[in-house]
């Protein structure tokens, strides 16, 4: 692909709006950058997790920080391996979010171990039966493959002007995109779907032990991956009033992400009907159970990750009355990443929060854990938060990564 | 010659196409020859962890513990004296539990939880690391210094074992010197403990030829100080030992089978006391 034109300079940079969204998000990454030090010096210990909760919070960012980067990798197989053309405006943005999203999962990820001092780990000690270490392998790895698509779209911005053997070395790098689209994807349907393995492999806990929860992983991510990609293009534009995408790229990115939502209900329908609807297990009816009576999980499932989240996009997406309101379209989309987000919450704390009953007597199935996260770990989180929009933000103001925009009009009402 | 011509003179298999379906053959014949039984296989989680410390524990020995309920009477003398001699001040980290219990049928009883040292231990198989693995002798040990503190053997041990360092351990230990004196250092901040079946002392009593489960000083804290002798240990390869004698004669179950974790302690259920 040939260089693309530097940023648009026919718009003023720094208008007033911008400047203060910019201030704000730097106010809280350095609100979260306080909170990421004390945990530093003063340990896990100011945090509200236990042993009987010890992931929460954090691992929920790190798991859909990770999943809604999946749009990297899935845009990138469109337009690299099967060609899709019309695909192609999509991809730069994607493998960008994806870049932020798999940064901002280390960085939760590194605040989470209780020893970041030996992060590398499991790098020289392996044990290949672990889920976890094939993840981390994984993340590290397309983590780099991620770095290494990103860098020629910065060596293509005009600051690299000075700079020909750069923009020369990016171009050589970005040749490779073919090889690294496949690398992605190999190593994306590996970890994105074990990361639901992660939970679906525990014999001891009866709501999270089965095989659906890796493929719902993936799924869910593939799905909000490419949401948040449009999304936030679509925001973009709005902001800017300039038509990023073509009309295309946008119906048909919408068409896959509704086929993929509804797949994704479907198997999900499955997986709670033969669950806990024509057959009765006793392990997850009693999880389930005590779920009901100490969370408000009835309502984050079905209300938020089901409605809200899965079938109300889909029927927008696929609705033309509908989705023909840019501002409806942009609402609808915004909760397809919002449902995997709080998937990813439901699923790590429905486990915990209802302890294995292992005690021969009647004690332990009375019995559930309680989470609240703390201060301190909000304020990491929205530092975490905050760092991955200033990237975004100061992402497509200073980097090419639209390329050049598209003749300015509205965006949907042609 | 003609196109079709070549085409029909053409062999159904050429040497290249026997070459690579032979190849294809014998890579997935040694894949699934290592997926099966290899180290890669999953019953092979015998050798995580386990090729730092080659000379720890011996196959020879296989360490159970037997609790019987029925004799507890609570004293909780058990968990004073785990406390003192593992160097646990902090009353929420303790790795042995002991706590009042009532079965379904109102039959009152004390439930004690030491670590299950399961043969097929979920918590060794999910550490990235291999920092926990099961050793020749049966024990699920732990690295404390390849730990990473990621606590994925806390979300996948059932039975609520591990205990993780939020902090430095600095509380005062009151059961020290009274209950026993420290014979491990504290771990430091960050990483997972559990209970160890007192290794250190397991190691030292096959060092000196006694016999753990017997002998004083090598056996369990918590098996040694148990007033009521609720608690019997022992290697269950020797046929002689009060651990192979007290399954033998008792009618016994572990926590959880259908669980497929092979814990390495068994129960005697409370019965209604006769009145």
């Amino acid at each position: 692909m040939a260089a693309t034109a530097s940023a648009p300079r026919q718009h003023k940079i720094f208008t007033t709006p911008f400047i203060l969204w910019v201030a704000s998000l730097t106010a809280v990454f350095i609100v979260g950058l306080v909170g990421m030090i004390t945990v530093l010096t003063q340990g896990l210990e100011v945090t509200g997790l236990t042993d009987q909760v010890p992931w929460g919070l954090w691992i929920t960012l790190d798991l859909s920080a990770i999943a809604l980067g999946a749009g990297a990798f899935s845009f990138s197989a469109a337009v690299y391996l099967f060609r899709i053309k019309s695909l192609e405006p999509m991809a730069r943005p994607a493998v960008f979010i994806g870049f932020l999203g798999y940064t901002s999962a280390m960085l939760a990820l590194a605040m989470d171990i209780g020893r970041p001092d030996r992060f590398y780990h499991p790098l020289i000690y392996w044990n290949v039966h672990s889920v976890l270490w094939e993840i981390t392998w994984c993340v590290i790895l397309y983590s780099t493959v991620l770095v290494l698509e990103v860098l020629p779209l910065v060596f293509d911005s005009h600051y690299f002007d000075r700079w020909p053997k750069l923009r020369q070395l990016g171009h050589t790098i970005h040749k490779a995109t073919p090889v690294f689209a496949v690398l992605g994807m190999a190593l994306s349907l590996l970890h994105q779907s074990s990361l639901g393995a992660t939970y679906g492999v525990l014999s001891g806990r009866a709501i999270w032990y089965k095989p659906s929860l890796p493929i719902m992983f993936i799924i869910s991510a593939v799905a909000g991956g490419m949401a948040m990609t449009l999304v936030a293009t679509l925001v973009t534009g709005q902001i800017r009033h300039m038509k990023l995408l073509p009309r295309r790229t946008i119906e048909i990115v919408l068409r896959i992400i509704g086929v993929i939502l509804l797949g994704y209900l479907y198997i999900k329908m499955w997986d709670w009907a033969a669950t806990t609807y024509y057959s009765v297990s006793p392990g997850t009816a009693d999880a389930l159970s005590r779920l009901r009576a100490t969370t408000p999980y009835t309502t984050t499932f079905w209300g938020l990750e089901i409605l809200l989240g899965g079938l109300f996009p889909a029927i927008i997406i696929f609705v033309p009355q509908l989705r023909k309101n840019i501002w409806v379209l942009i609402f609808a989309l915004t909760m397809i990443p919002m449902g995997v987000v709080v998937n990813r919450w439901n699923v790590t704390l429905s486990g915990l929060v209802v302890p294995p009953d292992w005690s021969p007597g009647i004690y332990g199935n009375t019995i559930a854990a309680r989470y609240l996260p703390t201060t301190i770990e909000v304020m990491v989180a929205a530092g975490i938060f905050a760092y991955a929009w200033l990237g975004y933000t100061l992402g497509v103001r200073f980097l090419p990564i639209f390329g050049k925009p598209l003749p300015k009009e509205r965006l949907i009402t042609d | 010659m003609s196109d079709k011509k070549a085409k029909a003179s053409q062999p159904i298999l050429t040497r290249r196409d026997l070459l690579k379906i032979g190849g294809a053959t014998a890579g997935a014949v040694v894949l699934t020859e290592l997926v099966m039984k290899g180290p890669l296989s999953a019953e092979a989680i015998q050798g995580i962890g386990s090729e730092s410390h080659p000379h720890e524990g011996s196959a020879d020995q296989e360490w159970h513990m037997a609790i019987d309920l029925n004799k507890c009477i609570g004293c909780y003398y058990c968990v004073r004296a785990c406390q003192a001699v593992n160097n646990v001040a902090d009353p929420e980290m303790r790795w042995n539990v002991v706590f009042p219990e009532t079965t379904s049928e109102g039959v009152e009883f004390f439930m004690n939880r030491p670590c299950q040292h399961c043969a097929d231990a979920p918590c060794v198989r999910v550490c990235p690391v291999g920092a926990t693995w099961i050793r020749p002798d049966g024990l699920v040990a732990m690295d404390y210094d390849r730990c990473i503190g990621c606590r994925y053997c806390q979300v996948a041990c059932p039975y609520d074992v591990r205990r993780f360092n939020w902090d430095e351990p600095t509380m005062e230990n009151i059961f020290q010197p009274d209950w026993g004196t420290p014979q491990v250092d504290t771990r430091p901040r960050g990483v997972v403990e559990k209970c160890t079946f007192c290794v250190e002392r397991i190691d030292r009593g096959i060092e000196l030829g006694l016999k753990p489960g017997v002998d004083k000083g090598v056996t369990p804290a918590c098996v040694e100080i148990c007033p009521v002798g609720a608690r019997v240990f022992g290697d269950i390869k020797d046929t002689e030992s009060p651990i192979y004698i007290f399954l033998r004669q008792n009618d016994t179950f572990r926590l959880r089978e259908d669980w497929g974790t092979n814990p390495h302690v068994h129960y005697v259920a409370p019965r209604k006391e006769e009145a």
